[in-house]
């Protein structure tokens, strides 16, 4: 039962539009540092550029989504009327707000210091204080959340909570904590130096409180993708989830184990200890469990659907497969890029390895094909899936978003796989432009034009993609039926206590926060002779 | 549900999630606190504690060790930062006003010269600050300015610093058709480890210390960046010009020189 | 045929189980490589966290223009000093012997900036207050561009500097006559 559509197709159209934008960026930034193009006369221009690619695809762009999603997940899967709906539309609200309060100065070049924010770089508070809104707004969103499923509980006591809403939670909540990190920085060290009360920074401080936020953003970002996984695409395939339970332990290993890992970001700083880093490497390695589980559970229950549809053999399954189905497609190619990107993934987390690699496009490349790839091309397939059910209408056609699906794997991987190989050649991130004509590094020419020609595509792809949700608001209106989620081979009938509530993991995450984050940022913050001046940008 | 039933070790639930919780941090802490320090012979811990909170990350001050060579020339003292002298009183620019009486002569009356001085209006405080220090500790000499700065006093500086920061940026007495950029200008040379003058020199961006070079006198600009370059000039700390000026060609320094020198100031972004 | 024929609660549960153990088994050979890698490579970040004043740095201490370059120790290894500061390295060109270990210690004078040396795993950042150091050791000479690796404001591309990897014997002759050593302006 979806009553407010509204609110959910304005979550996910300002979050589409928002990427197509910041898509069209991005596409131009591929093309100018490239060799097709010759430099740019204006380098603060690339960097302006990329602030807002940044900004607007890692903070703006997935929080709308995930919100839209939660608040779909809400009414469908509890069935029953979204609690708070003028709450919900005072966070959207907040975020439109944020976003143009951060993207003005950004737009005026007066914050080109990158989403990353790296103090002691400072741009215009404005840009920052923009960011916090953003983020206030979708703390309105995690408060919702948990208030709409306490509503369900009391009128279901001892039930178990739907595994889309458990998920759903699960992924707030690791937002809420997460996003603290960053919030600190801004808070407590960037804007009083944005506004001029102070003029010193410690810039070791903010980098450690910043990977606090910036490793589980990235799962905050996969959450609504491992949703999709388990209880959009069994079902759109016309198979059975092989595993209820599997899935909470996944989501549950999420929130615990996401946050306290963030120090592999900083193993190539000077300012935390190497114990501390051995620690957060050791963490995140635990953090690859929750993706096998469910690489597996997802294997077996599309291999389900398959035999359903007469699939026979040991791979011969395959061929069976609902392949006309844009979700069946979509997923194929999400595991696709989430094994390519997971197998990177582990390179950086391990600091042997990380040295070769770190702050090299091999890092761009590997976050485009986890983030762009694997979790963004189920965005597309949630979209697609929920679009007939908010606006009533069919899909337009539905060979239009296969191929915008092809488009978008294929132009990823054109883009990513060579960007990940001039990584290991040693190119370096975030510069305007490089001098391809000398010998050192034209080699590197040839891979940087492929990348850029994988933008094109990408850019093809996301606009595709645009016209044809747009397009399915024109279509002859047609009764959806209701919004469903996969059935488990088995149906739940009970689930443990531990598995149904947040209480245990809840305390677990903020537990190894404190252990893991305690020492590292409290010797910092307790030192009065680390901050530095503070560098103001693109001096006004 | 109660919290009861939930945090107790009776629940299978929460002692294996503490449990493997806590065991995953406590061999992660042993291994990385005390194993692998001890495996690193060459940072020479002193004991096990010494090791311990060296893995932990506890800051310690630097101390330098070793002899360190002196340095041949005497080199800039100044400490700034980018809020060096940024908000001047109305006093100091009037005493600043007083003292540049005598720097008319050769930096004019407005603060532009008709020599090939260095125009001095509008400039950044930082800048002239920097200088009159350099040139009153000897780290920069000059045959006419060294004596001026001789007897400066630290407030003197301070007040000619935002004196002439104060001074409206006019056009120069040499004004030339303007010139086109030249390479060098616009995008450096990043393999030579160049970077565009703007990101430095105001148009792009300032660096604490670097002026704004428009409508400067192209023989000082040229006489500047050869001296920079052939060492015979080494304020600039920590060689942040020295290392420009050397990658340059000789056609790169008189094509910047001239651009500079054709070019009018209004591009330059101002400090806070 | 249903789903739930071929898929009884047991068969599940035997299944899962065994997949989780696999998954519990890469995860443990993967930090166990790590530490491996730590203990029998010695391969690990940094071994001490140490703080210092970014703007005092050309005044007094190690990092003072005349002590910057490289420097032969007592004990045959060398010490290679730097700076970054926008949007340079100084010394710009680091001059090195092969086959030595060298240690290297930088800091910035400034923002963040970040160490690569091409074709190696030299790799730190340059964090404003903090000192940074690492070990490294070059088989073969040559040169290696050395870029910075994060972005340090709008100068940021024009900031690469440069490793010359020199034979013994000839770093030892030029280091005859004292001082440090670099490449700048060759």
């Amino acid at each position: 039962m979806l009553v407010n559509r509204k609110l959910i197709l304005a979550h996910f159209w300002l979050a589409f539009v928002v990427f197509g934008l910041a898509l069209c960026l991005g596409a131009w930034q591929m093309f100018v540092r490239s060799p097709l193009y010759t430099w740019i006369s204006n380098p603060e221009w690339y960097y302006r550029s990329l602030t807002a690619h940044g900004t607007v695809m890692g903070y703006v762009f997935p929080t709308l989504v995930a919100m839209g999603f939660g608040y779909a997940i809400t009414e469908s899967a509890l069935q029953q009327r979204l609690v708070g709906v003028r709450w919900a539309w005072a966070g959207f609200w907040l975020i439109v707000i944020g976003a143009i309060m951060a993207m003005v100065p950004v737009a005026l070049g007066r914050a080109s210091v990158l989403y990353t924010f790296y103090p002691p770089l400072i741009g215009n508070a404005f840009y920052y204080i923009g960011v916090v809104l953003v983020v206030v707004g979708s703390w309105i969103w995690v408060a919702l959340m948990s208030i709409n499923l306490r509503v369900w509980r009391r009128a279901h006591p001892g039930e178990p909570v739907p595994l889309a809403m458990f998920a759903n939670v699960a992924g707030s909540y690791l937002w809420a904590w997460t996003a603290v990190g960053a919030a600190l920085e801004l808070l407590l060290q960037i804007i009083p130096v944005a506004l001029g009360l102070k003029t010193t920074i410690d810039a070791g401080l903010a980098r450690v409180f910043f990977s606090w936020t910036l490793h589980a953003i990235v799962y905050f970002w996969l959450i609504p993708t491992y949703i999709a996984y388990y209880t959009i695409v069994p079902r759109a395939i016309g198979g059975r989830l092989y595993s209820d339970t599997m899935a909470r332990l996944s989501f549950i290993l999420f929130l615990v184990v996401a946050m306290p890992i963030g120090i592999h970001h900083t193993f190539a700083d000077p300012q935390v200890g190497a114990g501390f880093k051995f620690i957060h490497s050791t963490f995140t390695a635990l953090v690859a469990l929750p993706t096998l589980l469910t690489v597996f559970t997802i294997c077996a229950s599309v291999e389900i659907a398959a035999r359903l549809r007469g699939g026979r053999g040991a791979l011969g399954w395959i061929r069976a497969l609902p392949w006309q189905n844009p979700i069946m497609l979509a997923v194929a190619f999400s595991f696709v890029m989430l094994g390519f990107g997971g197998a990177g993934g582990l390179i950086n987390m391990s600091y042997q390895l990380d040295t070769t690699i770190h702050n090299t496009q091999w890092i761009t490349g590997h976050f485009h094909l986890i983030f762009g790839g694997a979790i963004v091309i189920m965005y597309f397939a949630i979209a697609y899936d929920l679009w007939p059910h908010l606006t009533g209408r069919a899909l337009p056609n539905l060979a239009l978003a296969r191929t915008q699906l092809w488009l978008w794997f294929i132009g990823m991987i054109v883009t990513t796989f060579p960007w990940h190989w001039v990584g290991i050649l040693g190119m370096p991130r975030r510069m305007a432009y490089y001098d391809y004509s000398n010998p050192a590094i034209a080699p590197e020419a040839l891979y940087v034009s492929l990348s850029a020609f994988g933008a094109l595509i990408l850019l093809i792809s996301g606009l595709l993609f645009l016209f044809i949700l747009a397009r399915a608001h024109a279509q002859p209106a047609t009764e959806a039926g209701e919004y469903r989620f996969s059935m488990p081979v088995h149906p739940v009938r009970s689930v443990p206590l531990a598995l149904n509530s947040f209480g245990i993991w809840v305390a677990l995450m903020i537990g190894l926060t404190v252990t893991n984050y305690g020492y590292p940022i409290l010797m910092l913050a307790a030192r009065q002779d680390t901050s530095v001046p503070a560098v103001y940008v693109g001096a006004q | 549900m109660s919290a009861r039933e939930l945090f107790t070790f009776r629940n299978t639930y929460f002692s294996i999630g503490v449990g493997v919780a806590a065991g995953v941090f406590a061999l992660a802490a042993i291994t990385g606190f005390v194993l692998l320090p001890r495996l690193q012979p060459e940072l020479k811990y002193a004991d096990l504690w010494d090791a311990f909170c060296s893995a932990a990350g506890l800051p310690r001050r630097s101390v330098s060790s070793g002899e360190i060579p002196k340095s041949p020339h005497r080199l800039s003292e100044a400490v700034l930062t980018p809020t060096t002298l940024a908000r001047p009183t109305q006093e100091s620019i009037g005493r600043g006003a007083t003292l540049a009486q005598r720097c008319a002569i050769c930096h004019g009356p407005t603060g532009i010269s008709r020599a090939d001085s260095p125009n001095l209006a509008g400039q950044y405080a930082s800048v002239i600050y920097k200088e009159l220090l350099d040139f009153r500790s000897g780290a920069r000499t000059n045959a006419v300015m060294s004596p001026f700065a001789a007897n400066l006093s630290d407030q003197d500086i301070k007040d000619l610093a935002a004196y002439y920061a104060y001074l409206p940026r006019l056009p120069a007495y040499h004004p030339q058709e303007q010139l086109p950029r030249p390479r060098v200008v616009i995008y450096g040379a990043p393999m030579r480890g160049i970077a565009p003058c703007g990101s430095c020199h105001g148009s792009l961006d300032n660096k604490a210390g670097s002026p704004w070079l428009e409508g400067q006198s192209e023989a000082y600009l040229k006489a500047q960046l050869q001296a920079f370059a052939a060492g015979q000039r080494t304020n600039d700390i920590s060689q942040q010009m020295r290392n420009v000026a050397r990658a340059l060609t000789s056609q790169e320094i008189d094509q910047a020189a001239a651009y500079y020198a054709s070019q009018p100031p209004d591009i330059i972004k101002t400090t806070d | 045929m249903t789903a739930e024929d071929a898929h009884d609660d047991a068969t599940i549960v035997r299944t899962e189980r065994r997949w989780a153990t696999i998954s519990v088994v890469i995860i443990v050979v993967l930090i166990l490589l790590a530490a491996f890698a730590g203990i029998h490579q010695a391969t690990m970040p940094q071994g001490r966290v140490e703080t210092i004043d970014p703007t005092r740095l050309h005044l007094s201490g190690e990092f003072v223009e005349s002590n910057l370059g490289t420097a032969n120790e007592a004990d045959g290894t060398v010490t290679v000093r730097a700076i970054g500061q926008q949007y340079s390295f100084t010394p710009a060109c680091i001059l090195v012997p092969v086959d030595t270990p060298i240690k290297l210690r930088a800091t910035s004078a400034d923002v963040v900036h970040g160490i690569l040396i091409q074709g190696t795993n030299v790799n730190t950042m340059l964090v404003p207050g903090y000192v940074s150091e690492q070990f490294m050791r070059f088989e073969k000479t040559g040169d290696h561009l050395m870029p910075c690796q994060e972005f340090c404001s709008f100068g940021h591309e024009g900031m690469w500097g440069k490793v010359r990897v020199i034979d013994k014997a000839e770093f030892a002759s030029r280091a005859k006559n004292g001082g440090r050593l670099s490449c700048v302006g060759e």
